[in-house]
């Protein structure tokens, strides 16, 4: 079939692409691969949040509270607990994160648009206040510092260079993951909802039960973003988890693609790119952020990936359309369109 | 064997929507195989009796059964998995997804696997399989990589038909299948359900009565959300109360 | 408005023919972190222009060194500042870097230093625990700590007759420090803090919290920043209190004094500095500054003054070899500098020992002093000086740092309702 072998062809390039991140970054400067190693974390959290917003349609202003447990739980493990090892600080994230969304699922889930949109916004304010009120857990608004990532294997991690391969390590499971997801039957469905709930609950489906699987899922891979994340920075406070945490993983989805995985990953890279590189050179880098989304917006609403999928596709089908002719039997014309 | 119970039940069924009574005390039998028309002008409560059937909206009072089952307070799906199926007035595909989406959508709708995670979807044969002889069916098979916005009216009321049989069910509610169809186009399309399988419970609503005559045995006749008439096809088509109100000919 | 902080001068020529002669190294880069968007902006460009005033005075020298100064912006987000950090040493490969405002910067930023070997001088956070129980090797402040001049204050209240007072004070870390240094100088000497009040960090009105202050004391310790600090004296008086009031750093600083009214007048506050310390130092700075960037200095500017002058002594001291860094590192924690806020050195816990000013507010008419500020202002009015404090105050600090730090609940509120 066409449609799988060009589907294996874009894993191909994308393999390629990561190969090649992986291959170069150790040449560049520290300071660029610090910069790589944040965008291929914030690139975790912006793809599970695709789950949620590109594929099955929910826009959630939610996603910085999982980040938010993912990177206390890993804080104050390290700080509190000698020699604890990176498998209880991923499990302890992760499971954290999933028992959240699983309770804020089913808050949230059977709200809609713009008021399903307040009510993560709300979580956000919530988890907010937890980090900054909470003193003797979070350090309130001093935040935790010296999370020093622990090794793997025997392998230090402190280096940068061995904890970009990591969290490019960890970054690859997780878009392997979540690309079978969408791929899966159950994938299928989220994208269903998305452009017809009605359709879908009269095609037998209990659409709750789906949102909400989406919704717990998609939690808790933020989970792992917000766990390299204070590894990373070895500090996390209040301001990492504030709503501009949330709101900056949308516009990273809005603005690689929805609905593409690669796509968000790509927005995590570029506002990652502008804040960490073309902040040094100009002060109100928020401005050229601003501008992009807003160019975005208007002339690619699906996104930089969606808009280049879209020209390449619509290439493709003028040159493919006289090739696909002789598979039809019937009604050739038909297709010419 | 033919089933001694009626398919699809309704007893005194009725919707308000604050003072507005949108469905009033309508009782409704379907057999198997049985082919029922629901007419009435705009605004007799037609889709909204359709809505009460499949659960979109809950009923004020009344029952409905499904195989003899009371499903009054059953959600959308349930009701799904009991072997009924619905299309929409208004077409209410998934545009940006291709046909063969579309139709996989509804295929996998009623099986255990549509809760598979780790899976890819593609390595499921049994399901494209079904897809496939689906679209073959009805002749759509070479338009199953296009995205259905791309597709004719036509074939779009077909393939809802086609999505509205997926799930294999036993009782059909067809909203207005020919909406917005030229004539030739409807006579395809009244063709179209008569080639369906003689045991499958129809009921349907259509303005169209070349195509509604063509296809139903029994009819109800709904004004302002009470049943006007009801009785075989050629009884309403000669009644002179349904002329008037609703044929509109002395 | 300037697109970016990068200032890199001196003539060319000059400068190869200085370095080159030797052989030694003809630059220090210097990096500085601060909040240049965002709310705390204004504040982060004073902070930076202190350190500018500095570098401009002595056309970008230290010595034989050329100043490389770059300043980067963390939008007052500690993680940032992290980054920013790291990018100072990675990229711009700074001999030192300077930065933060508010204490978790302070805290985010100490591992960083010790983590890539390269010192960090604080100029502004003021944690306790930094130069307390959570120190490092490559840290030192040159600011003040949260406690450190509260406890001089609460001394002085003790002196002035006040036997029980009410504090209020912002609901975070800063609020906490500063009230439990104040309250340990004041009960250390006798009196009572019978109420403790916290309004939420950001209060403008503070209708929920003004009747939770007794009416029976005789003086409030309000302990306000930002905005805060500008509301709170107005209510305070709108709602008929009567008594002395008496405040901490950010209470009165010269950053909120001008936005202050006449019912600032009055009120008793303390710092390690005031724009209106008599000496013909401090007057140069603050007419220099004034002249330069057109606003009153403030205890940000000077702190980053001090920082560069600081540098500039520990590198003239041990040659002029900003390489060398635990060389001059070591020096900058020993030597004693005659700052603007007046004699500075640090103390083992690389914590300045200096003096602490007991201000009250005045409006001064005419220019004071004539240093071009406008005239008519609110001043910071010295009328007492502890000199030499420490941020243990009168213990050692072996037994000062037996107790935690300062907190909401430590020292405790013994008498409380009484």
């Amino acid at each position: 079939m066409s449609r799988l072998s060009s589907e294996l062809k874009q894993v191909f390039w994308v393999i390629a692409a990561f190969g090649a991140l992986g291959a170069v970054t150790p040449f560049f400067d520290d300071y660029t691969q610090t910069i790589i190693t944040r965008a291929l974390v914030f690139a975790i959290m912006a793809m599970s949040l695709d789950i949620l917003m590109g594929y099955t349609g929910l826009r959630s202003m939610g996603h910085g509270v999982y980040f938010a447990f993912g990177a206390y739980s890993t804080a104050i493990l390290v700080t509190k607990v000698k020699g604890v090892g990176l498998l209880t600080l991923f499990g302890a994230g992760l499971g954290l994160s999933f028992l959240v969304a699983a309770f804020l699922g089913f808050l949230a889930i059977r709200a809609v648009g713009v008021y399903f949109l307040m009510i993560t916004l709300s979580f956000s304010m919530v988890v907010w206040g937890l980090a900054y009120r909470w003193h003797t857990v979070t350090g309130g608004d001093n935040g935790i510092a010296g999370i020093l990532p622990p090794p793997l294997f025997g392998i230090s991690l402190q280096n940068p260079v061995a904890f970009f391969y990591f969290t490019l390590g960890v970054f690859l499971i997780c878009l392997g993951l979540l690309y079978l997801l969408v791929k899966s039957p159950f994938g299928k469905t989220l994208v269903g909802i998305r452009e017809g709930e009605a359709r879908m609950k009269m095609l037998g489906y209990n659409t709750w039960l789906h949102k909400y699987l989406a919704f717990v899922i998609s939690g808790t891979f933020a989970g792992i973003s917000g766990v390299l994340w204070a590894m990373l920075n070895r500090f996390i406070a209040p301001t990492d988890v504030e709503l501009v945490t949330s709101v900056e993983a949308l516009l990273m989805v809005a603005l690689g693609g929805p609905a593409t995985l690669v796509g968000p990953a790509i927005g995590a890279a570029i506002v990652m790119f502008l804040r960490y590189w073309v902040s040094t050179f100009i002060e109100r880098w928020y401005l050229i952020l601003g501008a992009t989304y807003i160019i975005t917006i208007l002339y690619a609403r699906e996104g930089i990936l969606g808009k280049v999928e879209g020209l390449l596709a619509w290439r493709k089908a003028g040159r493919e359309a006289g090739a696909a002719i002789p598979r039809v039997q019937k009604q050739p014309e038909e297709i010419r369109t | 064997m033919a089933e001694t119970q009626p398919r699809l039940e309704l007893e005194a069924v009725s919707k308000q929507f604050g003072g507005l009574h949108a469905v009033e005390d309508v009782n409704l039998r379907l057999r198997e195989g049985g082919r029922h028309g629901i007419l009435g002008p705009n605004g007799a409560g037609k889709t909204t009796l359709f809505n009460l059937i499949t659960g979109v909206l809950p009923t004020t009072s009344g029952r409905i059964s499904l195989f003899g089952q009371d499903v009054t307070r059953w959600p959308t799906h349930k009701r799904t998995a009991m072997g009924m199926a619905r299309t929409f007035q208004i077409t209410s595909l998934f545009p940006k997804l291709t046909v063969l989406d579309n139709v996989l959508l509804a295929v996998q709708g009623l099986r255990r696997m549509k809760l598979m995670m780790f899976r890819p979807l593609a390595s499921y044969k049994d399901v494209y399989e079904k897809a496939e002889k689906l679209l073959t069916d009805v002749n759509f098979w070479h338009l199953r990589d296009q995205q259905v916005r791309n597709l004719s009216h036509g074939e779009q009321r077909q393939l809802e038909v086609v999505l509205g049989l997926a799930s294999d069910p036993k009782v059909l509610l067809l909203d207005e299948p020919s909406a917005g169809l030229a004539t030739g186009e409807s006579r395809e399309m009244a063709d179209f359900l008569n080639s369906l399988d003689k045991d499958l419970s129809i009921l349907i609503i259509e303005h169209d009565l070349d195509v509604l005559f063509g296809v139903v045995s029994q009819i109800t006749v709904l004004h302002y959300g009470k049943v006007l008439l009801e009785g075989p096809s050629d009884q309403v088509r000669n009644d002179q109360q349904v002329n008037e109100i609703y044929l509109g000919k002395g | 408005m300037k697109a970016k902080w990068l200032v890199l001068l001196a003539a060319a020529g000059l400068a190869l023919g200085a370095g080159a002669a030797q052989g030694a190294p003809r630059e220090v880069r210097i990096g500085f972190i601060a909040p240049l968007t965002g709310p705390f902006a204004q504040v982060g460009k004073d902070q930076v222009n202190g350190f500018i005033l500095y570098l401009e005075q002595n056309k970008y020298k230290m010595g034989p060194l050329t100043v490389k100064f770059t300043a980067e912006d963390y939008e007052a987000k500690p993680a940032l500042a992290v980054a920013k950090a790291q990018k100072l040493i990675q990229r711009d490969k700074v001999h030192v870097f300077l930065g933060g405002l508010l204490a978790p910067t302070g805290y985010a930023l100490a591992p960083v230093a010790d983590q890539f070997k390269r010192p960090y001088l604080s100029p502004a956070p003021a944690g306790e625990d930094q130069t307390q129980r959570k120190r490092h090797k490559y840290y030192a402040r040159l600011s003040f700590t949260s406690g450190q001049c509260q406890h001089a204050l609460g001394d002085w209240a003790y002196e002035q007759g006040h036997r029980r007072i009410a504090t209020v004070g912002a609901d975070y870390a800063f609020g906490y420090e500063s009230v439990g240094g104040f309250q340990r100088g004041f009960e250390d000497k006798g009196g009572k803090v019978v109420a403790k009040v916290w309004p939420r960090l950001g209060t403008v009105d503070f209708g929920p919290y003004l009747p939770l202050i007794p009416r029976n004391v005789d003086a409030v310790y309000a302990l306000m920043v930002g905005p805060m600090s500008l509301a709170f004296p107005k209510q305070f008086k709108a709602a008929g209190f009567k008594m002395a009031l008496l405040g901490g750093t950010t209470s009165t600083d010269e950053f909120i004094l001008p936005n202050m009214g006449d019912e600032a007048i009055g009120y008793v506050t303390t710092s390690h500095y005031s724009a209106a310390i008599d000496t013909p130092k401090n007057h140069a700075f603050v007419k220099d500054f004034q002249k330069r960037f057109g606003k009153m200095a403030s205890y940000y500017a000077e702190n980053s003054f001090t920082a560069a002058l600081y540098i500039n002594e520990a590198l003239k001291r041990t040659g002029y070899n900003p390489d060398k860094i635990e060389v001059w590192l070591e020096e900058l924690k020993k030597i004693r500098v005659d700052a603007i806020r007046g004699p500075v050195y640090l103390d083992s816990y690389a914590n300045p020992v200096q003096n602490c000013y007991i201000r009250k507010v005045e409006r001064v008419p005419g220019d004071r002093n004539n240093l071009g500020v406008k005239a008519n202002s609110l001043w910071n009015v010295v009328i007492k000086t502890y000199p030499a404090v420490s941020q243990f105050w009168n213990y050692k600090p072996e037994d000062f740092l037996k107790h935690p730090v300062y907190d909401k609940d430590f020292p405790p509120c013994k008498f409380c309702g009484q």
